[in-house]
């Protein structure tokens, strides 16, 4: 073998490699959706107004975190939407308006979304229950518990107030006017791309999307990190929900609805590959931005809800014609 | 050995086979028989079976149970179909809005509805066969899409149904039949037939394994865009159906029917992977998941609690389904 010729491997320029080009380019179209907003609405160009926007963005961000994690390893979340509403809930009602209770509302209630998330991965790994199937019993279930405890919890009863604590974080800011949430999303993405770019985990991931049986010969506990991945989306959820109610200043049933499709929708828009395996992160970041202005610009041209709807479906086909198709079976 | 002993053994290793295989069916008509007698012998000893509750059992179901078969043939291609509750709650709009009370104008706009649902279905169709994308991703769109539409047509709900389309769909055939164990019966009856289609053949070939079936000559792309055309075509029954039940619109009415649809086609041993299982099966399942809230209504448990149940019972039967193969089946 010592006399095999070295074969210098040319690597293809980073830009070709799919998934950077599509993050290359959703972050493009968000950029250019910002200025056609700008160009309706000089003042939507202004930083209160752009990082305003950005807060609304990081809600979807959080969410399809969890949801981007799983997706890579070719499942998905489908209860995110009753996990956020339990958080939610689940903070309002315990801390009961109270500073003092928040101090253990919050773990409290990210400990519920983790657990979810555990049993999730439970059931996919021990009781071989498709995530699909898995993910929506469980969206059910949080969702009759939630309404059976509280007795159908109503927005306008005091348990229903976020600690005053939790809403001042969520929409404080620091000096200079750079929203403190957005500083939070900043932290949790460079996390999620140490994960995914850095860490033996992140790899196990990827592989575990390319192909579970070849990750598991190749050694990899794929029970653990398909476990891991849930559990983490469980947490997400459940903070999303933590967020949302501080945002609002209260907790309200249903606040999780639009996240369900709104969180599959930015990692797909991102480019990440709905088989898993491939994508990242930072193209969910982009995908997040895309559907919060599309949103605010639709909103901005006064078209009704029923238009944005339609707009919103036709800008994940285009998306996806441009780059979400599969190779054709020869 | 003798030969008989031998046909015997081996009539008794098919049977096993094709109960291991059908795990989860088995035991979703075991689960639905239980909960009929039940529920039989509940309302009957409280006086409250009548013609009225059975007719409104089959009436509630019924919505459920067509869209879970429309859901069928996209998942036994190996798809999945979330455009389902839109397309109902767009053909109970356009219901709602434009049905006139006369025998012309309710045929009439029944056939439109109908092909409204049939070529929504078929552009999903088109673009997972031709566009070649993933049905989650396509459906996924065409969900937002046709929800706006719905929202054009009737912003506030609202509109009437006519009393004639509610009687012949919900009604009592003879005051006794409900007219929807009718509908039933020949929904049960198209199935059959069909499956013994040649398109129904190819259904089941893409799903079990597209690259086979390509090979040995079926037509995929024209099985998979006939497969969500029919779809969208169930669920615009399913939206006409609804319509009739609840006589009136609602532009977000059919939403919940996209994940009961996925729920209700598990639950009756459809396999989300392809290739497995039947419509009648998907029915079983509607009927289960609708049963459920009766029973709780029934057994005084808090109605709020509904989705927790059917959650649960959900995820038990596929583990049950597993479980049963585990425990019983041969090590391969």
């Amino acid at each position: 073998m010592a006399d095999q010729p070295q074969v210098a491997v040319r690597r293809p320029p980073r830009f070709v490699d799919p998934v950077r080009r599509s993050i290359l380019l959703t972050f493009a179209a968000a950029v250019l959706l910002f200025v056609i907003g700008g160009v309706i609405e000089p003042g939507f160009l202004r930083p209160a107004n752009m990082f305003s926007v950005l807060v609304v963005a990081s809600f979807i961000g959080f969410v399809a975190a969890g949801q981007t994690l799983v997706i890579l390893t070719g499942g998905i979340d489908l209860s995110v939407a009753w996990v956020i509403n339990a958080g939610g809930v689940m903070l309002t009602s315990l801390a009961a308006g109270s500073d003092l209770n928040a101090v253990w509302a919050v773990p409290a209630a990210l400990g519920m979304g983790l657990a979810v998330g555990l049993v999730n991965g439970l059931g996919i790994v021990f009781l071989e229950v498709p995530p699909v199937v898995m993910t929506l019993g469980m969206n059910g279930i949080m969702q009759g518990l939630v309404l059976g405890l509280t007795n159908g919890f109503t927005s306008s009863s005091a348990k229903a107030y976020a600690p005053r604590v939790v809403s001042q974080v969520v929409n404080g800011s620091l000096p200079g006017g750079f929203p403190v949430d957005l500083l939070l999303w900043a932290a949790i993405a460079a996390t999620l791309w140490v994960v995914l770019s850095r860490l033996t985990l992140g790899r196990w991931i990827y592989a575990l999307g390319n192909n579970p049986v070849a990750a598991y010969l190749a050694g990899g506990s794929t029970r653990r990190i398909t476990i891991i991945v849930y559990i983490l989306a469980g947490g997400f959820s459940a903070f999303t929900g933590i967020v949302l109610a501080g945002y609002a200043g209260q907790a309200t049933l249903g606040a999780g609805d639009p996240y369900l499709f709104a969180s599959i929708a930015a990692v797909v828009i991102g480019g990440t590959s709905i088989l898993g395996g491939r994508g990242h992160y930072l193209g969910t970041i982009a995908g997040a931005m895309i559907l919060t202005v599309l949103t605010d610009v639709l909103t901005l041209m006064s078209i009704p809800e029923a238009g944005r709807s339609i707009l919103y479906g036709l800008a994940i086909v285009a998306a996806l014609l441009i780059y979400g198709r599969q190779p054709e079976e020869v | 050995m003798n030969a008989v002993t031998l046909t015997r053994l081996a009539a008794r290793d098919r049977l096993r086979h094709y109960a291991l295989r059908n795990a989860s069916l088995l035991l979703s008509y075991l689960v639905l028989a239980t909960m009929g007698l039940y529920y039989v012998a509940y309302a009957g000893s409280h006086g409250q079976l009548s013609v009225f509750s059975v007719t409104s059992i089959f009436n509630n179901t019924m919505p459920l149970l067509i869209a879970a078969i429309g859901q069928t043939f996209v998942v036994l291609t190996g798809g999945i179909d979330l455009s389902v509750g839109s397309i109902i709650s767009l053909t109970n709009s356009v219901a709602a809005v434009y049905m006139r009370d006369s025998l012309g104008g309710i045929l009439a706009w029944s056939g439109l509805i109908l092909l409204l649902g049939g070529v929504a279905g078929a552009v999903n169709g088109i673009l997972v066969a031709v566009g070649r994308i993933q049905p989650i991703l396509v459906t996924l769109a065409s969900l937002s899409i046709w929800a706006g539409v719905a929202l054009f047509v009737l912003p506030q709900p609202g509109g009437a149904i006519p009393p004639g389309f509610t009687a012949v769909l919900a009604g009592n055939a003879w005051s006794v039949i409900p007219a929807s164990a009718v509908t039933l019966g020949v929904l049960i009856v198209f199935w059959m037939v069909f499956r013994r289609t040649e398109l129904a053949v190819s259904l089941y070939a893409v799903g079990d394994d597209e690259r086979s079936a390509r090979a040995n000559g079926v037509p995929v792309v024209w099985a998979k865009v006939a497969a969500y055309t029919l779809s969208g075509l169930f669920s615009a029954l399913a939206g006409l159906y609804l319509s009739a039940v609840t006589t009136s619109g609602d532009a977000t009415t059919g939403a919940i029917y996209t994940l009961t649809s996925i729920a209700a086609v598990v639950l009756g041993g459809v396999s989300l992977f392809g290739g497995r299982g039947s419509a009648t099966g998907s029915m079983a399942g509607a009927f289960v998941l609708t049963l459920i809230v009766n029973i709780l209504f029934f057994a005084n448990v808090n109605p709020l609690l509904q989705e927790f149940f059917q959650g649960l019972v959900l995820i038990l039967a596929m583990a049950a389904s597993v479980l049963v193969n585990l425990f019983f089946g041969r090590s391969t």
